[in-house]
């Protein structure tokens, strides 16, 4: 097996995680205007949902429904209760960025009091080893990335034909002209939270199978990746992240194989530098 | 991304602006300068009086007072992670130091006081254990031991405590603790290059020649790694791999790619949280689903690491192919009844220290060396008399090492007996004899230990001093 065949292996299905929670993420920014930072925070609190129901003894599967119910409702009450009434008053955006740093840290470590410090799995076999011309998988990760494309093709459909994709665009876009076009903007804002965080305990789920074991602070770096593949696909575009979480993914990866792998993610941010110098609204960004 | 600024440009007055009101304004601001000035060096002074009588505070208070009050309850702090990649340690030693103290107050507590146990998690970090000791010693009254410790963040926190005057048995085996005096400072476990070496020697034991070596990028994992690279050049093996895990990071498997490519016969590992159950995941699945044998350090000995790893690659590969050194401890006699008592007694109790087979906590070097070290510290109390550190310290050592004519004890209730009898004592707990060097260092001797597929530990041998010599550079 060549190392450089492998790790575009292990790239692609770093980059199926990924461009879940990057697509969730800059869909919650592009229509709300919050940088949530708490994002990845929710996501754990949703792999510790579904670890609970998997070990009151239902299938993984199971609890990855119940995790995405959950942080579709928690995102749903972060907004109603902490961030809708920050921009009712006219905060800066810096404000809202460091209150939802603050609600990461809420959440993160209340996680961490309910379920204590240590590291957990879920029961479940990761099945059998594939073998894809030199490329190398098992069924759980080939699950993962058809779970990954499909919702994929979820949001391009919700984006590109649908009345609530179609509102939420309009939004993102432009949130008075939007009003004065009839929309009802506060309506689409609390169903773009609910939608958005219930990708967030999705992302949350299949990041815990992927990675075997984890623990509330799994995530840390993982938000940091987000943030990345988001930038790099250029802010606030749902294609845009999904591009970024394929080149995030890929050059963590590949450059792991190569140099040391403590260096991964330096790569990755040097990345995301050089394109922001070159091109700073991402690779799908609008040109300013 | 965000919106513009709402800074606008402010229009342009009138360019002409009167001179006299220019001068009166520059005239103004320089009042106003001045007033400032005047305001903020009042303000400077105000906070470092402030700074100064906060850093004074900090170095009097806490710590260990002269003596405690009649009746009041005297604390033993376990300084540890209880969150972080670490977060298996601090329960562990928790759960030590509850049966302990809970054995010391049935016996009657040392003196008259009860003894309690307190945390402060460190989450394995220097940065994050300062303040968490800095606190500990700001709040906790009667603190007279601190256990744990361990290499994440001891190299940061001894100095603190041993400022304070504060007697703490601790967990680390870095080589810097090896030739510096810290008159507080009491290690009942081996340096860190000796358990190299003792994974070096199962290695030789086990006939494997190949070797790859996967530790965490934390400052505990590394300081095997040089004196792994050295014996294993000294036993004649080869290092086919060297990988280094960012216990940040989700997933290893490029990492685990490598292992796989330079076909090691065992892994050499110590990344712990959640990385090496997901290694060896990922490794078992590259490697056309089969486990390469792995040799662990003592940190594996835990119900929470088997658990983690059972989980990850299966409870019967994991234990047919797992091995790891551990200090020899009793498995049976007075010692070992007396301690398995004491921990028992506290099963179920102790928050995150539920999981897994509990037994495990019978060979945990943690809760063994520390539970010996918190008796040792009670016993050196009662022998001296006084709760003032300044007298009981010097029992420490005297316990511990015995004198000529002592009575050998394996229990605080025990030694306090005989201590009231008006003999001399010399205590031998589960971790065995205790051999305190001029520097409080007591290494013990080193077992091998294994997992059965139910979890408990299984001892498969010993490693003889010779042994450790004939690897060590």
């Amino acid at each position: 097996m060549s190392l450089l065949l492998a790790s575009v292996g292990f790239g692609l299905i770093t980059s199926a995680v990924l461009a879940i929670a990057a697509v969730a993420f800059t869909l919650q920014f592009a229509v709300t205007d919050v940088l949530n930072l708490a994002f990845a925070a929710v996501m754990t609190a949703g792999a510790f949902i579904a670890y609970l129901v998997n070990q009151s003894g239902y299938p993984v599967w199971a609890g990855l429904v119940a995790a995405m119910a959950a942080c579709s409702l928690l995102s749903v009450l972060l907004n109603y209760f902490v961030y809708a009434p920050f921009q009712r008053r006219g905060s800066a955006p810096i404000t809202l960025v460091i209150v939802s740093l603050g609600m990461a840290l809420i959440v993160e470590f209340g996680t961490a009091a309910i379920v204590g410090g240590i590291s957990v799995s879920y029961s479940m076999s990761q099945g059998s080893t594939v073998g894809l011309g030199g490329l190398v998988f098992t069924t759980v990760q080939l699950v993962i990335m058809a779970v990954s494309v499909l919702v994929m093709g979820f949001v391009h459909v919700l984006l590109r034909y649908t009345r609530l994709g179609k509102a939420m665009r309009a939004t993102a876009a432009n949130r008075m002209l939007a009003r004065s076009c009839g929309i009802r903007a506060s309506r689409v804002i609390a169903t773009t939270w609910a939608l958005t965080g219930a990708l967030c305990g999705l992302a949350g789920t299949v990041f815990a199978i992927d990675v075997g074991s984890f623990d509330p602070s799994s995530t840390d770096i993982f938000l940091i990746l987000i943030l990345a593949a988001v930038f790099l696909g250029g802010p606030g575009n749902a294609y845009g992240a999904m591009l970024g979480a394929l080149v995030i993914g890929l050059a963590t990866e590949v450059s792991a194989a190569y140099i040391q792998p403590d260096y991964k993610y330096v790569v990755a941010f040097v990345l995301l530098l050089a394109m922001l110098a070159v091109r700073p609204a991402g690779l799908l960004g609008a040109r300013t | 991304m965000f919106e513009s600024s709402d800074l606008a440009a402010q229009a342009a007055g009138p360019c002409h602006a009167p001179i006299r009101y220019a001068r009166s304004h520059r005239a103004g601001q320089r009042h106003w300068l001045r007033l400032t000035g005047q305001r903020r060096w009042l303000r400077l002074t105000r906070t470092a009086a402030m700074l100064t009588l906060t850093a004074a505070l900090a170095a009097c208070g806490g710590g260990s007072s002269p003596s405690a009050a009649a009746g009041s309850t005297l604390l033993f702090a376990d300084v540890a992670p209880f969150s972080g990649p670490d977060a298996a340690l601090g329960p562990i030693y928790l759960v030590s130091c509850d049966g302990t103290t809970n054995a010391i107050n049935k016996a009657g507590g040392i003196l008259g006081h009860k003894v309690a146990c307190t945390t402060a998690d460190t989450r394995g970090e220097p940065a994050d254990a300062v303040p968490a000791v800095g606190n500990l010693f700001a709040t906790a009254k009667n603190l007279e031991l601190v256990i744990g410790c361990t290499s994440d963040e001891a190299a940061s926190v001894v100095p603190v405590i041993n400022q304070h005057k504060t007697v703490m048995f601790c967990m680390t085996g870095q080589s810097e603790f090896d030739h510096v005096m810290y008159p507080y400072f009491y290690r009942l476990v081996p340096p860190d290059l000796a358990e190299s070496y003792a994974m070096t020697v199962i290695a030789q034991r086990l006939g494997y020649h190949k070797i790859a070596l996967a530790f965490g990028n934390d400052i505990g994992s590394q300081t095997f790694v040089q004196p792994a690279i050295a014996a294993i050049a000294k036993a004649g093996l080869t290092l086919v791999a060297n990988e280094t895990l960012d216990l940040n990071a989700t997933t290893f498997r490029t990492e685990a790619a490598k292992i796989v490519a330079a076909h090691p016969d065992a892994i050499m590992t110590e990344a712990l949280g959640s990385a090496d159950p997901t290694l060896l995941a990922e490794i078992k699945q590259l490697n056309n689903n089969k486990m390469i044998p792995v040799i662990g350090t003592s940190a594996a000995i835990s119900p929470v690491f088997y658990s983690a790893c059972a989980k990850a690659v299966g409870a019967a590969d994991f234990a047919a192919n797992f091995h790891a050194d551990n200090l020899v401890t009793a498995t049976s006699g007075p010692a070992y009844d007396a301690f398995t008592g004491s921990l028992l007694a506290v099963k179920g109790k102790v928050s995150g220290a539920q999981t897994g087979d509990f037994t495990t906590y019978f060979t945990a070097p943690g809760a063994v060396h520390l539970y010996d070290g918190m008796n040792l510290a009670a016993l050196a109390m009662v022998a001296a008399g006084s709760t003032d550190v300044a007298k009981w310290k010097p029992w420490i050592a005297t316990i511990g090492n015995g004198v000529p004519g002592a009575v050998v004890v394996s229990s605080f209730a025990e030694g306090v007996a005989a201590l009231k009898k008006g003999e001399k004592i010399r205590y031998i707990g589960p971790g065995g004899p205790t051999s305190f060097d001029a520097y409080h260092d007591s290494p013990g001797i080193f077992q091998i230990d294994t997992y059965s597929t139910a979890g408990a530990v299984v001892v498969a041998g010993n490693i003889s001093a010779a042994e450790l010599r004939a690897v060590s550079p």
